[in-house]
């Protein structure tokens, strides 16, 4: 009887680790896939304020922290629009998140986003993290940079993919690693995702001057 | 005779120009075999390899520091590479072009790799893939350091006195 209450203990153990692990916020390199991931309530171009519990029916999101400035985000806008139409009819639709400063980076301003949402006729929220706060809560670095996070049956959110958009930034036509459509894929399936962790170049986000 | 004294003309001329014509600093185009070639290089020498592009505010904000680097250390064994991310179809109209606009002294390559998922992990796990980034190593004398961020010149001189 002794015996078997030993494993019993270090059950215990393991399970009290594992929540005091569990509670301790996410470091200052941000989250890492299998991480809850926090809502957020960042402004729109529309003017409307935007969280992910406003999407009532969706099974997760597509996370994108994008700009206006950086030639590697206005390479992926289309490529962004077409994961959006395909994916948010799965469940998945696309929230860009505008990270930068506009006092260091002035074609980030909200008025400038206003206006290329409008070019571009984007689908999806294009939001701005004025305090910098969820851009350094994910832990994103540059733009682009997507995190895919998965609806949980308690209504949490999980981090299933970090990431880039695909394997070639200059042309869409010769992409032949399409790295966030196939954890999509893999998502909307059911299945576990592959590779969840894929990396590229891109523009440093800009962070507000101290 | 007059024809081919016309033809001596004209390739004199021809050779006066291209002998004039601007030296242009050269960009080499290289590919990620390259790259950790050079990042495996032996020799006892401190190699400063900068990651940059023509498009990124923040690396051209700190280019001058690295020319300084450059001068600063041209008699010591400190070779300072200027790896421009820049697509390759843009090697002249540019990245060549902003070369010499700036007058760059130090070395400068293109790398042409356009799957950043394919190569960033193989030269360094912890690099996100954002720019400005820059590693300083010294393969003889076993010195590395890698740092993502934007520098100060006076970070990067101190980068550089560590490890030299």
């Amino acid at each position: 009887m002794k015996k078997q209450k030993l494993p019993l203990v270090y059950f215990m153990c393991l399970l009290l680790v594992g929540a005091l692990l569990s509670a301790v916020p996410a470091s200052e390199n941000g989250y890492q896939v299998g991480d809850k991931a926090r809502d957020f309530k960042l402004k729109n171009v529309d003017g409307k304020m935007v969280s992910m519990a406003d999407f009532k029916d969706a099974k997760g999101f597509i996370v994108t922290f994008t700009c206006n400035s950086c030639p590697y985000s206005v390479a992926y806008e289309d490529r962004l629009i077409e994961l959006h139409n395909t994916y948010a009819p799965k469940g998945y639709p696309l929230i860009a998140i505008n990270p930068n400063d506009a006092k260091v980076s002035p074609r980030d301003s909200y008025e400038a986003m206003q206006v290329r949402a409008r070019e571009k006729n984007f689908p999806f929220p294009y939001l701005l993290d004025g305090t910098q706060e969820i851009t350094k809560t994910y832990g994103a670095t540059r733009t682009p940079h997507i995190y895919i996070v998965q609806k949980q049956t308690d209504g949490s959110l999980k981090v299933a993919y970090i990431g880039t958009v695909d394997d070639n930034y200059k042309d869409a036509a010769k992409a032949e690693k399409k790295y966030a459509e196939e954890a999509l894929n893999e998502l909307v399936s059911g299945k576990p995702v592959s590779q969840p962790n894929t990396k590229a170049i891109g523009c440093t986000i800009k962070w507000k001057e101290a | 005779m007059t024809q081919k004294l016309n033809l001596l003309l004209a390739s004199l001329l021809l050779l006066l120009l291209t002998a004039t014509a601007a030296p242009a600093q050269d960009v080499k185009v290289i590919k990620f075999e390259d790259l950790k070639a050079l990042r495996k290089n032996p020799a006892d020498t401190l190699y400063v390899v900068n990651f940059w592009a023509t498009w990124c505010k923040p690396c051209i904000k700190e280019l001058p520091y690295f020319e300084a680097a450059n001068q600063k250390y041209k008699n010591q064994p400190v070779k300072v590479i200027l790896v421009s991310m820049d697509a390759v179809e843009d090697v002249d109209t540019r990245v060549r072009a902003f070369m010499q606009k700036r007058g760059l002294k130090s070395e400068v390559v293109l790398l042409d790799e356009v799957d950043g998922n394919s190569w960033i992990d193989k030269l360094e796990p912890k690099w996100s893939g954002a720019i400005p980034a820059t590693m300083v190593f010294n393969n003889k004398r076993g010195r590395y350091e890698f740092r993502e961020a934007e520098m100060t010149e006076a970070e990067l001189m101190a980068l550089i006195e560590k490890h030299k």
